[in-house]
């Protein structure tokens, strides 16, 4: 149920990949030729920034021309004779049932440091011999550390889709999750993903996930300054952190802002804490927290500050047993969400609020709270009336439109 | 036919027309005569009166055309008491031309600026004290600052007493030809709560269905027009719907606009209606007021009140096991 709809809506074939039309079309005319023998250059180096779909590309085209995809990423080859294991049989023979290989070292900029020295090497040698054909993936290709290997490699660029092409992958995903959702929600998802497919897919997901409707205003507050990859880490580190130093460290070593990680750890607390019991300790810390925020509002002594970021992290950490219930996504603090959403619809109950204070001598807040639950009843129940006293008020006909629809 | 809302509809014109607050009423009357007014202090519960008693003294001492010489700011509309100041430096600033030698700026809500601004307000009160008389209008005039106080006749409203309410539901519904039963007039008392501007609200909305007023169709209304309940938000957490309680709180916070503080009040007296055993409640109880002192001291209502769910989600578990 719970699965990332990055590996749900995963492209199955190449004409499912958005964007990088050129890349694509080398890849496949580099692959053809080894049907006759293998290219001059027997590997490929694709390169790119995140989540522009070298990896996706990779399998969808193995999974076009079925062909047997022997993948591994950095962390499983650190070594030479890791690699020569995992890569080096695989390069010379074919597979038991003749289907052809291909071979993925994924992540290469992984590969660092004096220990996985030799691992380069090792790539770069089996490179020149292999029978099969070899895909690298790196985001920087022009990294010193590759020279040597760069030279053994055709290479292939990966540019950001555009903000109308990760639109349009978003469109199709909320059609298929059946969520009816704006244009400009959409948009401004995909704005904000600067050309990151994957971080778009993600963001989609959190906020939209079990939902059947997203409108701007729902998303309308993603422009705040935090990057939601350094929130999700410190979420986890500070969720399952276990003990107090390990939570506390999660805040300290991340510059975010405490309110909004306040907010963060709120709204995702019951989707990870079940046990009532621990729950219930969790967001005691929370309260305490927030009540230390209320002190440093009301004294402006910001010494107070340690306090609050004590119990909203090494509070909660230690509240639970940390029992996993397999694999929760973390969420958008959906109270923001309501929250610029509610914003807009005060605007307008105000705007209503104020054109009733003018005749009946309040507020335009207590106008909201004391006649407009009655004006929409009055609304419902004898039009005539209702329509009358709009007209009394001088309610144009959007702000009657919104009283009638029932806010 | 036109149409209005019957607050306004049948809002007294004059000090004459005005039930109850009699003491009140005669004082102000008496300043009519003598063609002169301090500044005043009107404060009180809401739907009391307040604001009606200002226009009748206007209406009574300029005559007909008084809203010439009045002029109306609600502090919690106005952004800033700079708003304030330059209004009432336009507004005071020229002289009254009738045989009354100033204007009445009447400022409502006025307990809600801060300390800071109505330090501002007292320097303009006194400024153009010679062309202008105040009439602050509070909640709690205990929220309005000393300085202004002292220069200010003090008015407490009070709540109007059962049967003066049940006095001008029966003149309203005669006047308006409506049929109302007796359980009516007492379920709109009931809800009124001796707020007037409230009772008249339901009494029209409930007049709005055109069918006999009597208890149940009041009732239905009323809930019509509230329909986010603190009741069942509580059962939901009781019954281990967190989220979902959660859920209903943010409603009741941002949609319906309820304080904190109005909601951890409705708990409070829902609690003994529970069907849960009695030391339960009592513990229960213990909670709500640990929570009701750290909304005192917290920034945020719906964190502090969750907490409080999450406590009632723990209860209802520890309850079933027994």
């Amino acid at each position: 149920m719970n699965i990332p709809w990055t590996l749900k809506y995963r492209p199955r074939t190449l004409s499912e990949v958005i964007g990088n039309e050129d890349a694509k079309k080398k890849i496949l005319e580099w692959i053809r030729q080894w049907e006759r023998k293998p290219p001059k250059k027997r590997a490929l180096l694709l390169y790119g920034p995140p989540g522009t779909g070298k990896t996706v590309t990779v399998e969808a085209l193995a999974n076009d021309l079925n062909m047997e995809l022997v993948q591994s990423n950095a962390s499983d080859y650190r070594t030479a004779e890791a690699i020569q294991r995992f890569a080096g049989r695989s390069s010379r023979y074919g597979t038991l049932f003749g289907k052809r290989r291909l071979i993925l070292f994924d992540e290469l900029g992984g590969i660092t440091g004096s220990a996985d020295r030799g691992g380069l090497r090792e790539i770069t040698k089996i490179v020149k011999e292999t029978g099969s054909p070899i895909i690298l993936i790196a985001n920087d290709a022009y990294n010193p550390r590759f020279s040597t290997l760069r030279k053994s490699c055709q290479l292939v660029e990966f540019k950001k889709p555009t903000k109308t092409q990760i639109r349009r992958l978003l469109a199709k995903i909320c059609s298929l999750e059946g969520i009816e959702a704006e244009p400009d929600a959409l948009k401004l998802i995909a704005e904000r993903a600067r050309g990151d497919v994957r971080s778009a897919i993600n963001d989609l997901q959190a906020l939209a996930q079990g939902r059947k409707r997203l409108t701007f205003e729902d998303v309308a507050w993603l422009s705040s300054r935090d990057r939601k990859e350094v929130i999700f880490n410190i979420l986890r580190r500070i969720l399952y952190a276990g003990n107090v130093s390990g939570a506390l460290r999660a805040v300290n070593e991340a510059d975010v802002d405490l309110d909004m990680l306040l907010e963060w750890i709120y709204e995702n607390l019951p989707y990870h804490i079940k046990d009532p019991g621990e729950l219930a300790s969790a967001m005691d810390m929370l309260s305490l927290a927030d009540v230390y925020r209320g002190r440093i509002a009301a004294t402006q002594d910001w010494r107070l500050m340690r306090y609050y970021i004590d119990f909203m992290s090494a509070g909660v950490a230690t509240s639970w047993s940390r029992k996993a219930h397999g694999w929760t996504p973390f969420r958008f603090p959906s109270r923001i969400m309501s929250m610029s959403k509610s914003k807009a619809e005060r605007g307008r109950l105000r705007a209503i609020g104020l054109m009733i204070g003018r005749r009946c001598h309040i507020s335009a807040d207590r106008a909201a709270k004391d006649v407009i639950p009655f004006l929409r009843v009055i609304m419902q129940n004898n039009p005539e009336m209702g329509m009358g006293i709009a007209r009394w008020l001088g309610l144009d006909d959007e702000m009657i439109a919104y009283l009638k629809s029932g806010g | 036919m036109s149409y209005e809302m019957w607050t306004e509809k049948y809002r007294p014109r004059s000090l004459d027309d005005i039930i109850d607050q009699e003491e009140i009423v005669n004082r102000l009357k008496s300043f009519v005569k003598a063609r002169n007014i301090p500044h005043c202090i009107f404060a009180g519960p809401p739907g009391t009166g307040k604001t009606t008693a200002a226009l009748c003294l206007a209406h009574d001492l300029y005559g007909p055309g008084y809203h010439e010489y009045i002029m109306e700011l609600n502090a919690s509309d106005e952004r800033g008491i700079n708003v304030v100041r330059e209004t009432v430096k336009t507004f005071a600033r020229t002289k009254s031309i009738g045989e009354v030698p100033f204007k009445i700026l009447i400022l409502d809500e006025a307990d809600n600026m801060t300390s800071d601004a109505q330090q501002a307000l007292r320097r303009t009160m006194e400024r153009y004290t010679e062309t202008a008389r105040f009439i602050l209008i509070a909640n709690y005039s205990g929220r309005i600052i000393e300085p202004i106080q002292s220069r200010c006749a003090p008015f407490r409203f009070t709540y109007l007493p059962e049967e003066q309410i049940i006095k001008r539901i029966l003149y309203i519904a005669e006047q308006e030809g409506l049929t109302i039963t007796d359980d009516g007039v007492k379920a709109i008392v009931e809800i009124g709560g001796g707020d007037l501007r409230r009772t008249i609200n339901v009494l029209q909305t409930a007049a709005s269905t055109g069918k006999p007023i009597d208890e149940e169709t009041v009732y239905s209304v009323v809930g019509r027009a509230n329909p986010a309940d603190v009741r069942e938000m509580m059962l939901t957490a009781l019954n281990g719907g967190f989220i979902e309680a959660r859920n209903k709180l943010r409603e009741l916070l941002l949609k319906y606009g309820l304080a904190g503080s109005d909601i951890l009040a409705q708990i409070h007296s829902e609690v003994f209606r529970l069907n849960i055993p009695e030391r339960w409640k009592v513990k229960i109880m213990e909670i709500i007021g640990e929570t009701d002192y750290r909304l005192l001291q917290g920034s945020n209502e719906e964190i502090q009140l969750s907490a409080l769910l999450a406590k009632f989600v723990e209860a209802g578990e520890a309850i079933r096991r027994g």
